[in-house]
Formats: C-alpha cells, structure tokens, sequence
C-alpha cells in the first residue's frame, strides 16, 4: 500500500502520531528495531548506531568516515524494512535514508517548543531552563547531523509532503490527515515502485558490504545488475573489484556485477 | 465560522488554492483586488502596493518610510474584510500579523518545485543545478522580506498548523484537506478570539493615521482602550502625547488613549552636542 516516514524532533508527539497511524492502517511501526537489525547484521554495537544517527559527525568522523559507514548499514536495514510495504518509519532522518523510493508518504511533525519543555520537565523531572537547553542542544544536533550529511535543512517544510503543527490541530487529527493522505493513488505501490525499491534494496546492501573501506564507492542495481562505480586509483581500485567479486557469492540477487573505475558517476548511484 | 489565511511559496499556487478553498466552502475570497480602494482612500499607488508586498526597501527602490506606511495601510484593510468572517484571504501577508486568534487557521501550500523552477525561470530549458539556487534565492527573499517587514520568518513551518506540499499531493486533495480542518471545532470563532481580532482591527487603524506624522508609532488596542508607544526628545514629549491624544481620540471606537513615550536617545544627545 504505501510507506510513510515521519520526521520529528523531541517531544513533539511524532512518536504517537506513527504509531496511531500503523495502527489504524494496520501497517508496521518501525523506528529503533531497524538500529537493532543493523546492528545484527553487521555485528556493531547498537550504541555506536544510536550516535551515529543522532551527534554530528566531529571533525574526526569527517575523515574517517565513520558516520558515513554506519549510516550505510542502517540505510540497508531500512530498505530491506521497507521492501515488504505497509510501514510507518518514524525517527531520524527516515524521509533521507529513503530518498530514491518513490512512493513514500512524508511527513514532519512539529510542536510549540513551550509544549516540549513542559513534556521534557515532566519526564526527566528537571527545570525548565535544564529542559529547555536540552531541546535546543538536541535540535541543533539533529539540524547539524542532516545539513552535513545531507546538506539540507531537516526544518526545511520542501522536504515533506505534509507538516503538521500540533498546537491547534491534536495528534488524533494529524493521524487524521496522514492516513487520508496515504490512501492516495500517488502514495500506493505499484507493481513499478516495488522493482525500484527491490533495486534500491539490493543496491544498498551492496554499498553496505562495500562501504568500510570502500566508502567512495557507488552503487547502482537495476534487475539485479549491480554497477559499482569508483574514482579510486589504480591499487585501490583493484582491492574493490577483488571484493566485488566475493560480493557476488555472499549476496543474494545479484545476477551480473560490474566494477567501473573512472567513468561519470551516475546522480542516482548510493 | 474560521478565517482561513492562505501563505505560499508562490502567488500563482497560493492564488489557485485560495480560490479553490473558498469556493468549496463557500467563502468569500479576499486577496489583493481589495488593494485598489486602499489606494485611492489613501492617495497612493496600486504597484507600490503590491512592490511593498514583495520587496524590502532598497536605495532604488521603496523608501523604508514609505514602505512601512503601504504595508500598515495593507494591514489596516485587510484586518477590516477579517472581521467579516467567512473569508479565504491570501496574498496579503496576513499570516504574518493575524497572530493569536485561535480562529484563523494558517495553513502554507508549497508548490511542486518544477513547477515553480518553471515560473521562476526566465529560460525554458534552464538546468537544474540553476534552477535549484533560483528556487533558494527565491526563498531566502521571502524569508528576508518577511523577517525586516513582520519579524516573523514565512518559511517558518512553526508559524502554521499545517504545511502542505504540492510535489507529490494533488491541489485538490489539498483543498479537501484546509475544508476538513476548516470545520474543527476548535477553529470556530469565540468570544475571546473574535475580540482580538477587532482589537487588532482598532490598532490597526489608530496606526495609519498616526504613521502620517509619527512613523515610529506601535500601537496595541484592548477593547476601546488603545496604547501608544513612541519615541521623542524630552523637549516634545509632552507635545507629541497631546497630539498623538487627539488624533487617536477621533477614531471611531476609541474611548481612551494612554501614550508611552520613550526617551529618544540618539536624537537627544545629537541635540546636546550641538
């Protein structure tokens, strides 16, 4: 049927919002389960996902690239998610992580920061002034995270379909208008839309066995031909096909793998 | 029954989705043909008018007194139609000074992207790595306008309850969506938000016909009591109450005025110095 990211900041009832609406559309509600599968799958501490998805990269992770890496392997786990329809994802950067997908519903969900600082102050039992520096701390991290790995503005209304203000209008009435929002022909799968995402899906697991220490390398799959792309040197270059090659054995539905080294990298690639 | 304000990323969009709305509901749709009676109560110009809408002062352009009168005059005419109720108003930045009336419902409709690349863009076939820094050049305007004219930023989701996109949702589904909440309870006109909207109303006009000698003025208004905030030297303050006093007593609706004047620091010690 469709796939509906919800974006939100901190105690502004997002979390609710997503899961009313899986419930009343009888969808799954995923957001922390997809760190939990990642960090199965690729064997790194749920903690380390957990940061990489919330702090701003330092200066450091800039370099090494680690973000980069651990967001590969959450984008990975998501799409297999998503592969399967019918899903709310709310959390960090869901409408990012799925860019490429064309049915997905979404959605940001805003609050009055006095709200938030009330609901803040009731749960961690602290002053308001202590709430209040700890929402907009949080905030800018978010804001941070998104403009340096994505260059966009996570505040920016374009990148959503709908945002809903909870002040006047209440959760009941955003849960309201996503579930009527997403009953639309635009946002329904199609047999299209599931071969794309069943393309994007192979191509992200690829990236994601690739990505550490390939993390320059970039990943096209259509009708399971996977196109992995590169601007590496010569040496470095030679370790990537080496490794494609493995690939090809370790991964399901890969029918045909290509290694391309210096050729115009396409807009779509991962 | 509410007022629905309109705000957009584009005049076009805003236009087509205000119209729709009002007449699916049956509103009246007030956008900037109410500008031309405006003008000629007050003696000046339909283009500037609306050039005041979209631009900020500039060397060339709009002098930033004059700038401030149009828009105190667009404020003033608009907040009278508002009072009617029933009515879809878009186009004349009400989003922006209509604030605390729990029955006006803000709603912002973004334009599909293409199709405003398309509006903006001189050239037919521009790439769209250009029209992409059009489209945030054309952004970054509004935001500046709305900032230096409001202090409220228009690009501001928090601004509204609701911030619909046309990249993937229809127009009409759109206006299906702004008529539906249209008739939520809690947009419905009380007592309370019907009487801040006449004071803004009242503020309103005090407003204009004090910015003709004092551009400075801020004006509030709690029923028929209006306060007046202004700036003088010591020498005129006393001047400036009485006359400010007199002219805001002739209002229609007006029973008291208490003037506020502060100390104008800056043209108190230029005059010292001399």
């Amino acid at each position: 049927m469709a796939i509906i990211t919800i974006s939100r900041g901190s105690y502004s009832k997002g979390k609710q919002v997503a899961e009313k609406v899986a419930e009343r559309l009888g969808y799954e509600c995923i957001s922390r389960d997809v760190l939990l599968d990642a960090s199965d799958r690729f064997n790194i501490p749920e903690v380390k996902l957990i940061r990489a998805i919330h702090d701003a990269p330092s200066i450091l992770d800039r370099f090494k690239h680690g973000k980069q890496i651990f967001i590969a392997y959450i984008r990975s786990a998501l799409m297999c998610r998503v592969a399967n329809d019918n899903v709310v994802y709310h959390g960090l950067a869901g409408h990012m992580l799925l860019s490429g997908v064309p049915n997905v519903l979404k959605v940001r969900i805003i609050a009055d920061m006095t709200d938030r600082i009330k609901a803040e102050m009731d749960r961690e039992v602290i002053s308001e002034e202590d709430a209040r520096v700890l929402l907009e701390k949080d905030d800018e991290e978010r804001r941070k995270w998104t403009k340096t790995l994505y260059g966009v503005d996570p505040w920016d209304s374009s990148l959503y379909d709908l945002v809903v203000h909870i002040r006047m209008l209440t959760v009941s009435d955003a849960v309201d208008f996503i579930c009527e929002a997403a009953t639309k022909d635009r946002f329904k799968t199609t047999e299209s839309y599931r071969r794309k995402i069943k393309n994007l899906g192979l191509a992200c697991r690829v990236k994601a066995a690739l990505v550490d220490p390939f993390f320059d390398a970039k990943v096209t799959a259509e009708s399971g031909n996977v196109l992995i792309f590169t601007e590496a040197g010569e040496r470095h270059a030679g370790k990537l096909k080496k490794r494609a090659k493995e690939l090809e054995k370790e991964i399901e539905g890969i029918n045909n793998l290509e290694v391309h080294v210096g050729v115009p990298i396409p807009e779509d690639a991962l | 029954m509410p007022i629905i304000i309109i705000s957009s990323d584009s005049y076009r969009t805003g236009r087509e989705i205000g119209e729709k709305t009002a007449q699916e509901i049956g509103y009246d749709y007030v956008d900037r043909e109410i500008l031309p009676p405006v003008c000629e109560k007050y003696g000046l110009q339909d283009e500037k008018l609306v050039k005041a809408l979209e631009e900020i002062p500039s060397f060339l352009g709009l002098s930033s007194k004059f700038w401030k009168r149009y828009l105190a005059c667009i404020q003033e005419a608009t907040l009278g139609q508002l009072l009617d109720d029933n009515v879809v108003c878009h186009g004349l930045a009400a989003h922006l000074y209509v604030l605390g009336v729990s029955h006006a419902l803000k709603v912002r409709v973004l334009s599909d992207p293409q199709v405003l690349g398309r509006e903006l863009s001189l050239e037919a076939s521009a790439v769209p790595e250009k029209v992409k820094k059009m489209l945030k050049r054309h952004e970054e305007k509004s935001r500046k306008w709305s900032l230096d004219a409001f202090n409220l930023d228009e690009t501001d989701p928090s601004n509204y309850d609701m911030v619909i996109s046309l990249a993937q949702i229809d127009p009409d589904e759109a206006v299906k969506t702004i008529v539906d909440m249209a008739g939520y309870r809690k947009f419905q006109p009380m007592t309370y938000s019907i009487k801040c909207l006449k004071d803004k109303e009242l503020a309103g006009r005090v407003r204009v016909l004090l910015m003709e000698r004092f551009p400075d003025v801020k004006v509030t208004a709690d029923g028929s009591t209006v306060v007046v905030e202004t700036k003088a030297v010591k020498r005129e303050k006393r001047k400036r109450t009485e006359a400010i006093k007199e002219l805001a007593g002739g209002i229609e609706g007006v029973n008291y005025v208490e003037v506020h004047v502060a100390t104008d620091i800056f043209r108190q010690a230029a005059e010292s110095a001399r």
